[in-house]
């Protein structure tokens, strides 16, 4: 502990109804004050608020503390906010605790009150005892090298690297095929604008090329990621070849890929004429489609909003019809695929049925829908395809259209209307299925290297869904464009704008400050065993003179030496043993 | 200098996002903002879909952030009048509104609203509640300051009598600020239609029919009501509740025939809340086509359907009566899977209604020279390929004054990033 | 009705030890979810599922722990490369050690969860709740 006696003021948030619903905030005000070392306790409305803030600046100010604890929401959102009052009322930000009483406690409790407040007595009670053994730190500095690594060299990439460069910054671009382009090298024309792709996609590789700060690599890949935001060692490999360049940020531009359905879903792989969208990108492209079709069927969602099926709303079927189509629906093998929705694939749709009706415009256009989610202007875009005699039909999609091909090599699909319930029976020529895009494999292998976690729905997870979408939980790692979710062109430039701002930032500034998280060696008590710098991951532990030290730059926290070391010689700052043991005493006896 | 300065015209959260990606790249910004608070619209909701945060508290950091930022300085409760020169010279003629409160004194204690005898309905509310002549709009106001409302001060002076830190001053005078600036940023963001153009519905005339908006504000615990969701007619607890999406969506005869681009997943999440509050209480959603698309939205709706027993029917309703007892109301609607014209009773109906640019954005596009489109948003230089570009070079836009875009907060949050890169990019090279 | 059998029902009190990184953000998300599980668990943040030392564990039910549930990220997911092997391996250890101290083993359970876990959170709370409400009190408490 310090030279001076613990004085700890607790602040207990309300969090507007989202707590104080649940947890009687004034009882365990009340019980905070009866804590040894709480010299003063207050609820707050909303303690990250100014006046919540200014109460805690006061506070300590007026009673002396030299300890906070915030009782309130998850210290992965407001931990910084906090600790910058604390800063302000000149407390060292490490004397700063956050006790989860929200996302742990009375969000998870909701309907178990007087539960829900005891835990959050005792979490409180933990908070306390944790406090009472902190100790003020000093962050160190790093630097951070001025020039970037951008993954991927799809549109986005290069947007990234184009943006960084104009801004002074060196970026190297690295592209695991021959060239440059990505998913938009195989489609066709770009919606709303029905512009062919080469038109954005020449001038942007070839001002990428002209860029003399931008150095790219393309049949490379990322073999290797070591080291830290500012100080990243990157080892490239081309053509079993590597190469170590040294990176200050790093921005994920993979993309996704277009899914290809397994063979035999709705006959794909098995007729020739069962083709993707993407594919019909292609064939459009290529003229390859000479006579005329008398018609054309898409089916949207092949492989997407494939969740299960939970619950289906038959209301308004006559009764004898409803039976039928439950039954025929529970029976109907569960269709694979994603849960999510890709958002593009009904724009994208409706672009190849207008270029289709374009071209041959007695063709008649079937698109087979769950729903049409097309968005923001480009409804008038959807308006347009109907105008134009392209035929939407909503199905019933928890049942997988069949597609039979008759003798002379027609195909049948048959669905169900989802407004009369009655079978639809369509011979056409073409059947399109409108797939998601699906994140790559390539991405767990990044994933790993770069040490992001990955959503539920398999994407590059965002550090924070709604706040911080283009930043990752890895300082000085940054996603743009289909790595996170399916986008298309605009969502993808915008991403990557924002990704590289973000990362300019870091650089720009050169230096950055980073947590005062290292392990400490007492050197009297080291044997010299050497384990430490054996399981230290980045290489933080050295031995001379039969001592261990270590590298505080290179240090990350983790405190994996501290519980290895056979002599306990080693602490891990601010997550030392004795506060994590009084915690656990706290939270299994009324003791703090 | 002007090169390194930049001006961000509205305080909502694609606009604090740039300010602090700018600020934090070493930029002076100055943020200006008509209303006596920056926050916007995200300050208005109660949680966020799909996550389901609470909005404030995930905005409150931010705007924390920027009052507290070196290289911020807000000018709030002020207007752009004037804009002179070109792309790494502007010259921006701002007036700052009197306030009537010494900012820098005001310790937002509230005793002077406490005294103030004018109650007027609160904005920030949409109207569904009140405050007073001098007020704060909301509790975690940045800057943290009140502000009186000339229009409808009585000026009887109580406030200043009271204010026990001088900070009243009913002499202020407005003021012209000349700023020399590098870039501009137009981050306005939207209103919402106005339903009373759909005479059939009859918003305005039935006390139980509330925008989406007015619902935030009821949810909200730092609402009128305390978060608790009465009807506005007698109190009571809602027991049947149905949202009509695309009121004045997709709907030709208003020009707005874009899609919104987050009604269906707001009302999604609002019902989802509601279910969650009161169990007892059934709600309906009535759609066209329920655009849940997003990041983990499908999922959320599927929770929705199976979870919470949202139910969901496939109708634009024609007309809604009112009960002139109960105050109940009748929601005709041809269900479109029946084939039939059906009547159901609601005790509470709340309208989707388009987001349209706002009444100002016209005329601040003419004082940039800024071209909007055909429904009046802020025109984009390319919407492929320069997405945040406006038409005039060196003025940017971001957050929903450009469109609907995908229209939620991860995007006008990117926007604003994008904006921030787009300035850096073009300022360095100057 | 129920609540005379609610009184005499043994609440478990279990410690559960979660990485700031992986089980601790899937214990937010379970939150923000609003995944619901009993209220018998306690949560202690630490950076890495490496840091905790057996003896964190051992004192833990020294202590009167009901059960420890120690999580952290999925093998090869480690924020910090290795940390959650070297975990694994103390497990092995403490599971063998509790044995001889007359401790059933299964009141420790080791889990893997991702920051994108939430539901698996909450299911796993309500599962090792069950398991050690089975299991009775901790046999120390009673010596």
């Amino acid at each position: 502990m310090g030279e001076e006696e613990p004085r700890i003021g607790v602040f207990i948030c309300h969090c507007g109804v989202n707590i104080g619903g649940v947890v009687n905030v004034p009882e365990v005000v009340k019980y905070a004050k009866t804590l040894p070392n709480v010299a003063h306790a207050e609820d707050n409305i909303y303690t990250c608020s100014e006046a919540g803030l200014a109460s805690i600046k006061e506070a300590i100010k007026k009673r002396k503390l030299n300890r906070v604890i915030v009782a309130s929401c998850t210290p992965r959102t407001h931990e910084p906010l906090f600790r910058s009052a604390c800063s302000e009322a000149k407390l060292n930000h490490y004397l700063f605790e956050m006790a989860n009483i929200r996302e742990q406690c009375s969000w998870v409790h909701a309907h178990q009150l007087e539960k829900a407040t005891k835990k959050a007595k005792d979490i409180v009670r933990m908070a306390v005892a944790r406090a009472t053994w902190l100790e003020p730190q000093e962050e160190p500095e790093l630097e951070i090298k001025d020039n970037a690594l951008v993954i991927g060299g799809g549109i986005s990439g290069m947007t990234a690297a184009l943006t960084l460069a104009d801004q002074g910054f060196k970026v190297y671009l690295v592209e695991k095929e021959p060239e440059l382009g990505g998913n938009l090298r195989r489609l066709h024309k770009l919606y709303p604008t029905m512009q062919d792709t080469l038109e954005i996609l020449e001038p942007t590789i070839k001002a990428v090329s002209a860029n003399k700060k931008i150095e790219t690599l393309v049949s490379t890949t990322v073999s290797d990621v070591k080291g830290y935001v500012g100080n990243f060692k990157v080892t490239l490999a081309k053509n079993g070849e590597k190469r170590e360049i040294e990176i200050g940020t790093i921005i994920v531009a993979c993309g996704a890929m277009n899914y290809t359905p397994p063979k035999g879903l709705y006959q794909y792989g098995v007729y020739p004429n069962v083709v993707t969208q993407l594919e019909m990108d292609e064939l459009l492209r290529n003229g390859k489609i000479e006579k005329p079709p008398e018609r054309v069927i898409m089916i949207q969602c092949v492989g997407a909003r494939k969740g299960e099926i939970r619950a289906v709303d038959l209301t308004g079927f006559p009764k004898s019809d409803t039976a039928r189509l439950l039954a025929k629906i529970l029976k109907a093998k569960r269709e694979e695929g994603w849960p999510y929705c890709s958002k593009i694939c009904c724009m994208n749709a409706i672009k190849n049925a207008i270029l289709i009706k374009e071209k041959f415009p007695e063709t008649d256009v079937i698109i087979l829908y769950g729903d049409v989610r097309v968005y923001k202007e480009y409804e008038d875009f959807y308006s347009e395809a109907r105008e134009n005699q392209v035929k939407f039909v909503k199905h019933i999609e928890e049942v997988t259209p069949e597609i039979t091909q008759e003798p002379e090599g027609k195909l049948t699909v048959t669905a169900y209307d989802a407004l009369s319930g009655l079978e639809m029976k369509l011979p056409c020529d073409w059947v399109v299925l409108s797939t998601p895009l699906i994140p790559r494999k390539e991405e767990v292998i990044l994933a790993r290297m770069l040490k992001i976690p990955i959503s539920q729905d398999g994407f590059l997870m965002e550090a924070h869904l709604k706040l911080r979408p283009v930043d990752t939980q890895m300082d000085g790692i940054f996603l743009a464009g289909a790595a996170s979710g399916p986008k298309d062109v605009p969502e993808s430039i915008i991403s990557a704008k924002a990704a590289a701002a973000r990362a300019s930032i870091l650089m720009a500034n050169k230096k950055m400050r980073t947590e005062a998280l290292t392990s400490f060696v007492d050197e009297e008590q080291c044997i010299g065993c050497g384990l430490c710098e054996e399981i230290c991951s980045y290489g933080a532990h050295y031995l001379e003179d039969a001592k261990s030290h270590t590298i505080a730059a290179l240090c990350r926290g983790c405190g994996a030496c501290a519980a290895e070391c056979p002599r306990r010689a080693i602490t891990m700052q601010h997550f030392t043993d004795a506060q994590i043991l009084a915690q656990v005493k706290a939270a299994l006896t009324e003791e703090v | 200098m002007a090169e390194k300065t930049v001006l961000i015209i509205g305080g909502g959260v694609s606009g604090i996002q740039a300010s602090l990606d700018l600020a934090s790249r070493g930029y002076k910004v100055y943020l200006v903002e008509k209303s006596p608070s920056i926050g916007g619209r995200m300050a208005q909701l109660d949680k966020t879909f799909p996550t389901l945060d609470c909005s404030m508290c995930i905005l409150a950091p931010k705007m924390i952030d920027c009052s507290h930022h070196a290289n911020v300085q807000l000018l709030t409760y002020s207007e752009v009048k004037r804009v002179k020169g070109s792309r790494g010279n502007f010259l921006v003629t701002v007036l700052r509104k009197p306030r009537f409160v010494d900012e820098t004194k005001c310790t937002g204690c509230g005793i002077c609203a406490d005294h103030c005898p004018v109650e007027v309905p609160n904005e920030f509310d949409e109207q569904l509640g009140m405050r007073k002549a001098i007020y704060m709009p909301f509790p975690q106001a940045v800057p943290r300051s009140m502000t009186v409302d000339k229009a409808n001060c009585i000026e009887c002076g109580l406030c200043q009598k009271m204010c026990q830190a001088g900070a009243v001053d009913l002499k202020q005078e407005p003021k012209e600020v000349e700023l020399n600036v590098g870039a501009v940023i137009v981050s306005i963001g939207f209103d919402l239609f106005d339903p009373t153009q759909i005479p059939t519905y009859g918003y305005g005339r039935y006390r139980n029919l509330i925008t989406s908006l007015e619902l935030e504000r009821l949810l909200c615990a730092s609402g009128p009501t305390g978060g608790h969701l009465i009807r506005p007619s007698d109190g009571k607890i809602p027991r049947k509740i149905a949202f009509i999406q695309c009121v004045g969506s997709r709907d030709r005869r208003f020009g707005t025939t874009y899609c919104s681009s987050i009604c269906c997943k707001y009302s999604v999440k609002d019902a989802v809340l509601i279910r969650e509050h009161e169990p007892n209480t059934m709600v309906t959603i009535f759609y066209i086509d329920l655009r849940a698309f997003g990041k983990g939205f499908q999922e959320f709706v599927n929770r929705a359907k199976s979870e919470y027993g949202v139910r969901f029917v496939r109708s634009s309703p024609g007309e809604i009566m009112e009960d002139p007892v109960t105050k109940n109301l009748a929601i005709w609607y041809e269900d479109t899977v029946a084939g039939r014209i059906e009547s159901t009773e609601f005790d509470l109906v709340v309208l989707c209604p388009a987001l349209v640019p706002r009444a100002d954005a016209r005329e601040l596009a003419k004082v940039l020279g800024a071209e909007v489109d055909s429904y009046g948003f802020f025109k984009a230089a390319d919407i492929l390929t320069n997405p945040v570009d406006t038409t005039v070079p060196g003025i940017f836009a971001c957050g929903y004054c450009l469109g609907p875009k995908t229209g939620d907060i991860p995007d006008s949050i990117m926007q604003g990033s994008a904006t921030a890169a787009r300035v850096a990019e073009v300022l360095e090279r100057v | 009705m129920e609540e005379a059998k609610v009184e005499a029902e043994f609440e478990p009190v279990i410690l559960a030890f979660c990485c700031n990184w992986c089980s601790y953000a899937g214990a937010d998300l379970a939150g923000t979810s609003r995944f619901e599980y009993p209220t018998n668990v306690r949560i202690i943040r630490v950076m890495c599922s490496g840091r905790i030392d057996p003896t964190f564990v051992l004192s833990a039910f020294r202590w009167g722990a009901d059960g420890v549930l120690i999580t952290g990220c999925h093998p090869g997911d480690c924020h910090y490369v290795q940390g959650n092997y070297m975990m694994e391996r103390r497990f092995a250890f403490l599971k063998e050690a509790l044995g001889h101290l007359g401790i059933e083993p299964e009141r420790l359970r080791l889990e893997w969860i991702s920051a994108g876990e939430g539901e698996k959170f909450a299911a796993l709370i309500r599962d090792t709740t069950q398991k050690i409400k089975q299991m009775g009190p901790n046999p120390l408490k009673t010596m």
